[in-house]
Formats: structure tokens, sequence, C-alpha cells
């Protein structure tokens, strides 16, 4: 047992030292990602993008004054470019990039409007991206129901206004109505349909002050929506990208070094030593997986601290949950790791597998895609890679304040262990052959 | 061959067969090599050296034949096994950004050495002369530094049997001389050395000589064993002042004690191969008094190994 200690403590020795040899690359793995990050809340600050618009119509002065209450209102939407009468100019200065939106105001609205038919505005845009595509549908949605709500505002005041003689003329009819009733001889006939009529005459006459007092703005939209997060924290971009870049990070980290471990031995020779030398292929992996463990935890804990204090990134779970989730896929990630080191004849070899597996992983673990949006056989790849789980884990405590999701964890834990016991058996075979 | 030779052979090998797909690296090898003695394993690169050496440390295993190595085969090596025996690999092996200290410390743990260790590490050092240089990262190091902490390495868990693959390639004579006094001293604490070289000239420091060829091994002989058989006795240079003509090489070839043709050297020198110098000597010095030749010098000669290689070499290619 002491013998075993000791050559498990060989590859500890050995494997710290290699990189804390390297200053510079030490600095690199604490500080660079945290500047990402940093970055990362600059580059993107916590609002939406406006749009430079373009607006086009036959009929300038018409809707001049109505487009600039608009953009006023929603200037972080719209940044207003002006009116112009020729639409090809408009086009042309979207496809130049001077302007991001073009929206074309129908000609003679309100006669289309009386014909029974909607009036369509046009609104070109010159994005590629599908998300920005998806961003412009949607702004060009909040505009027509702007535009919608208010024409029914304007219309509703209008009715309003109009309603106030209307109002008085009921009044006049309500009070005759009360003079026909008493100057009715006790037993008339027509007694009842008086009194039926007044008590119509004075509903609708209530009713329409009700109309009258509500604010046009709630008659036009009777109802708004209010939303809160169950952690009750408004989380900036940065905290919610945070615990993914963390997980992104260690794993890729892991990887690298790990790919790159037993690929290198081979080709340097040393191998053969190990396979001469009193050391099993279980000794082995374990030293390896004790050295790279003992130091990607201490990296985890100083960019996590450095996120927390300096970036303040909030973790609302428990801190225990969450160096047993940052633990775990350290633990899995060493083991894919150590299997491309295993399946691969060169360096070079190993460094495109873990790029390979980098951008799978940006894809496919949910970093900036919603896993819930995936096509079902899809997401059996997006579950087979760490960062997946660690994603998921990482956000639950951090951002939601749960605990460790268990089917989660459970679910890494076992591709973490399996992929152990496969380099184990793929080493054991390396050195006996 | 040294008294110790006795205690019983480490290695010892029948039939022993290495084949790669078509090729046969090792055929049909047969030795003992004694405990205690300096066993040379010597032939030209590509000949199935390596493949021997990578077959008695267990690192192949055999396509037919069989292997004892202290008493085991090695692909059963145990751990307590593994200990016995120290492996030094051609090429340097350790990690180029550890020190030589810390890549000394790294063997001495994959072998399981002690933590009190520091002194057997410093004597180490001491012998391989790099004590100086322990802070030294093994990128830095030259060529011969590097062997020389590749032996340290090998040393460290002072194994009874050492494997060396070509531990002088690349390095230059003076080091290379080093290098031997370094097994010699190893020798006289005990350990039995099995090593490889292309330099043929280091056979002489082997108290065994195996010459390998083409996966073969041709013969196991003492270096002056060697040298006999390459050229069928021993060589015997006679320098006379007048010179011999014709007759005098005739009648020389003729004595019973000379083999083959008389060798003509120069005008005055001529070789002779005899069953034994030491007898033959006298005997060719009274023949010159006969022959009214006045000697210069008559010693015997020990051709260079080169020669004695190809010569062997020759002689088997003859023979197939």
């Amino acid at each position: 047992m002491f013998r075993f200690l000791i050559r498990i403590s060989s590859f500890l020795g050995k494997e710290l030292t290699e990189i804390f040899r390297q200053p510079l690359l030490i600095l690199t793995l604490v500080l660079g990602p945290f500047l990402i990050m940093s970055l990362f809340g600059l580059a993107y600050p916590d609002q939406n993008r406006a749009l430079r618009t373009t607006f086009v119509t036959t009929n300038p002065g018409a809707f001049q004054e109505g487009m600039n209450l608009f953009t006023e209102a929603y200037s972080s939407v719209f940044i207003d470019q002006g009116m112009e009468t020729d639409k090809e100019l408009a086009l042309a200065k979207l496809a130049l990039n001077q302007t991001d939106l073009v929206i074309v105001i129908p000609d003679a609205p309100f006669e289309t409007i009386q014909n029974n038919q909607q009036a369509v505005f046009q609104v070109y845009h010159n994005e590629v991206d599908p998300f920005q595509i998806g961003y412009v549908q949607t702004i060009a949605n909040i505009y027509v129901n702007e535009v919608n709500r208010q024409i029914l505002q304007t219309v509703t005041e209008q009715g309003q206004a109009d309603s106030g003689s209307l109002q008085s003329s009921l009044e006049t009819a309500i009070v005759k109505t009360q003079a026909l009733r008493q100057a009715m001889p006790p037993g008339d006939v027509n007694a009842p349909q008086v009194t039926e009529l007044e008590k119509d005459l004075t509903n609708l006459h209530e009713n329409l002050a009700t109309f009258r007092s509500l604010a046009s703005g709630v008659l036009v939209n009777p109802f708004s929506v209010e939303t809160s997060g169950l952690s009750g924290v408004q989380f900036t971009v940065t905290s919610f990208f945070a615990p993914a870049v963390i997980v992104l990070l260690l794993q890729h980290l892991s990887i690298t070094f790990a790919s790159l471990s037993i690929v290198r031995e081979t080709r340097s020779g040393i191998m053969e030593l190990f396979k001469v030398a009193p050391i099993t292929a279980f000794e082995t992996m374990i030293g390896k997986y004790v050295s790279y463990l003992f130091f990607e935890i201490i990296l985890a804990g100083v960019i996590t601290a450095l996120a927390v204090w300096l970036l303040k990134i909030p973790i609302l779970g428990s801190w225990q949950d969450y160096a047993l989730a940052v633990f775990i896929l350290l633990f899995t990630s060493l083991g894919v790791g150590f299997l491309i080191s295993l399946i691969s004849q060169t360096d070079t070899q190993a460094v495109q597998y873990s790029m390979l597996l980098l951008l799978a992983s940006i894809f496919f673990s949910g970093f900036f895609l919603d896993l819930r949006l995936m096509r079902e056989p899809i997401t059996a790849l997006a579950w087979s890679l760490p960062a997946t789980y660690g994603i998921r884990m990482l956000q639950d405590i951090m951002l939601r304040g749960s605990s460790i999701p268990s089917a989660v964890f459970q679910g890494i834990a076992i591709i973490g262990i399996v992929l152990f016991l496969i380099d184990w058996i793929l080493l054991r075979k390396k050195m006996e052959s | 061959m040294k008294n110790n030779m006795l205690a019983g052979n480490v290695v010892e090998t029948q039939d022993l067969t290495k084949i790669f797909g078509e090729e046969i690296a090792v055929q049909s090898l047969n030795m003992q090599v004694p405990r205690g003695t300096i066993f040379g394993f010597i032939g030209p690169s590509g000949c199935g050296k390596t493949t021997t050496v990578r077959l008695l440390t267990g690192f192949y295993s055999p396509t037919s034949g069989t292997l004892s190595v202290l008493g085991k085969n090695p692909v059963d090596f145990s751990k307590s096994d593994r200990r016995k025996i120290g492996y030094l690999i051609q090429q340097f092996v350790l990690y180029p950004d550890l020190t030589v200290w810390e890549n000394l410390n790294f063997a001495a743990s994959l072998y399981g050495v002690g933590l009190f260790r520091w002194g057997r590490l410093n004597k180490l050092l001491d012998f391989v002369e790099l004590a100086g240089d322990k802070s030294k990262l093994a990128r830095d190091l030259s060529g011969g530094m590097k062997r020389r902490l590749s032996l340290a390495a090998t040393l460290v868990h002072n194994p009874e049997l050492l494997f060396l693959d070509e531990p002088t390639a690349g390095i230059d004579p003076i080091l290379r001389r080093k290098f031997w006094d370094y097994f010699k001293e190893l020798q006289a604490e005990g350990h039995t050395l099995f090593t490889t070289t292309q330099y043929v000239g280091e056979a002489a420091y082997c108290d065994l000589v195996g010459v390998m060829h083409g996966g073969k091994l041709l013969m196991i002989e003492t270096p002056d064993g060697l040298r006999r058989k390459a050229y069928g006795g021993d060589v015997v240079g006679i320098r006379t002042t007048e010179g011999m003509n014709f007759e005098h090489r005739r009648q020389l070839e003729s004595l019973p004690f000379v083999h083959g043709k008389v060798k003509v050297i120069d005008e005055q020198e001529n070789d002779v191969i005899v069953d034994e110098a030491n007898t033959a000597i006298p005997t060719l010095m009274e023949w010159c008094q006969a022959q009214k030749l006045n000697v210069e010098t008559i010693e015997e000669k020990s051709p260079p190994f080169d020669d004695v290689f190809i010569k062997i070499i020759e002689m088997e290619t003859a023979n197939v």
C-alpha cells in the first residue's frame, strides 16, 4: 500500500511541477476566462439592440408627427433615421448598411381600412443571422401593434369626446321620460313601458358615463403582463452565461491536459519504461487523475472566486453542491481527455479531437441554444457531453438556487466512472501490448 | 571470466523467436548470461538487439521459444521481480521540463523507492557526475549529460540486473570510455549488465560478447575468443631488418602451428596466424634466427574489433 502511494505520487509531483513551471500558462488559465467573462459582460449590455429605422411614405407630412412620437416612445428599439419618399433609395441605404430597417407606410391606409381591408406595412431588413431575423420580426410586430394601438386609442378618444353630446341628449331624454311617466294617469296601460324605457335610458347613460370615464389607454389595452422568476434575482447577460462559460472552460482544460498526457508519453518512449517498471496501468491512471484533479480544482476555485467577487456572479445554491458539481465535471472531462489520449497517435490528432469536442459542446450543450429546442435524437449527443450536465447543474445551483439535480448528477457520474474503466482497460492493453 | 559468473545464469533463452508480421526480428536465439558479468550484445543497427532486450524485459512476448530472466519468464514478472531489473532505453525518455533532480525523483517514485531517498539520489548523481547540475532542466542538458541522467534513473532502485540498450550511442569517445568505467564499477558492486552496442570496439570491455546479425545470434565468446574465431588463431606480427622473401614466407606457412597464408604488411613486416601466441613466439624467434633474419619486434597483435566483426560476418555469410 505504501509503495502504491509512492508510485501514484510520482505522477502528482511530475504533472504539477511541469504545469507550475509555466507561470504564464497558469496566469492565462486563471485570468483568461475571467477577462473573457468581463469583456463579454461589457460587450453585451443588458438591453435590446436598437435598429436604425428609415420610414418610407409618399406623404411625409401626414405621418411625421405620429412617427416622431412613436420613435421617441420606443427609442430603445428604434433609432429614427427620418422619412424617405423614395422606397428604392431607402432600400439602397439598407443594402449599404446605412440603415437597419426600412418600414414602408402603406399609401392611403384609411381608405384601405374603410374598404374593409388591412393596410400592410412592408418591413425590409438585411439580416442573415436567424436570431436577428427573428428579432426584426418581433420588432416589426411590436411596431404594427403599436400603430394599431395608437389608431384604436385615437378612435376611442374621439368616441369618448363625441359621446359627450350623446350623454347630454340621454340626460334630456331621461328627464322627459320621467315627466311623461309622472304625467300619466294612474292605471294607464302604457305606464310599465314608459318605466321600462326610463330604466333603459338610465342604464345607457351610466354605461356611457363609464365609457367616458375610462382612460383610452386602458380601454384599448385592458390587459398587461408582469413576469417574475422564482429566484427573484434579475440576471444580467454575464450572470446567465457565467455558469456555462465556467463549465466549458473547465471541460476544455481537463480534456486538453489529459488528451496530451498519455499520447506524449507514448511518443516520447517513456511508456516503454512504465511497462518494464513495477507500476500498473491502474496506478498510472489513478496517479494521473489525482494530479490533474488537484490542479484543476485549485484552478476552478480561483476562477469561481474571481467570478463571484469581482464579476458579482451569484451562487444562490449551496457551495457544497457547487463543489460537488465541479468535481464530477472535472472527473468526467478528464475521462474524455484520457480516452482521446489513448486513441490518438499524435499530439496534433489529440488537439484536433479536443477542439471538435469543444465545438460540439458549444453547439449541443445548451451553451447558447436551449436544449428544449433540440430535436429528440440529437439530444442523445447532447447528453453524452460532460458540459451539458455541467451547465445544467451549475445553472440550477448558481442561478436558480436549487440543490444539485440528482438525475443529472447520476448521469454524469455514471459516464465518468465508465470512462475511467475504459481508460484503465485501454492503458492496460497499451502497457501489455 | 570472473569467479562470480559461476553463481548461475541470470538470463537463459532457448530458441527465442520474435516475429512481427512477415519480419523475423529475432530468430532461435539461445544464450546464457552468467550472474555478475558484463554481457555485450553487438551488431549493426536493426539486427534485433533492441527487440531482444525488449523480450528480456517483458516489453514484448516471444512468438516462440522460452526465456528465463532471474528465474522467471519476464511476461509473468511480479512487481518485486520488476524492481530487480533496471532498463536504460535507447533514446532519452525522461521529461525535458523537469530538472535532473526531479527526473531522478520521478524515477525513484515509479519504482516505489522509499521517501528517505535523498542520500541515494545524491550518491547516484555523484556517481554519474551530475551533482552540480541537479537544478538544471533536462532539456538544457547536453546529449552526454542526458545519457548519464538516464543511467542514474536506471540505477535509482539498485537493480541487480541491468539492461542497457545502446548506452553509449551518439556520445563522444571520452564519455563512452567513462561510461564503461561506470559499468565496471557497477559490475564490481555485484550488478549484472546486459548491454547492447553498435560500437564493435566496445566488445573489449565485456566479459562475454554475443554477435548478432540479421536477427540471429552468430556466436557468444569472450573478446579474445572472438578474435581467435575470426582469424582462426592468434595474430603474431614479425618485423625483421632485412625483410622476408618468398621462400621465407613459404617455409613459414609450412610450420605446423601456423595457419593460412602469411600476410604481408610491408617489406619488413609480416603477420602470421598461430594456434597460441604465447607458445608460438619463442619458436618463431628460433626459426628467424635459423633463417638469419634479424628480428626487430615480434609480438601478439590485437586486431581492432571492427575488423574482427567484419571477418565474423563474412565467415557466417560464406557459411550460409
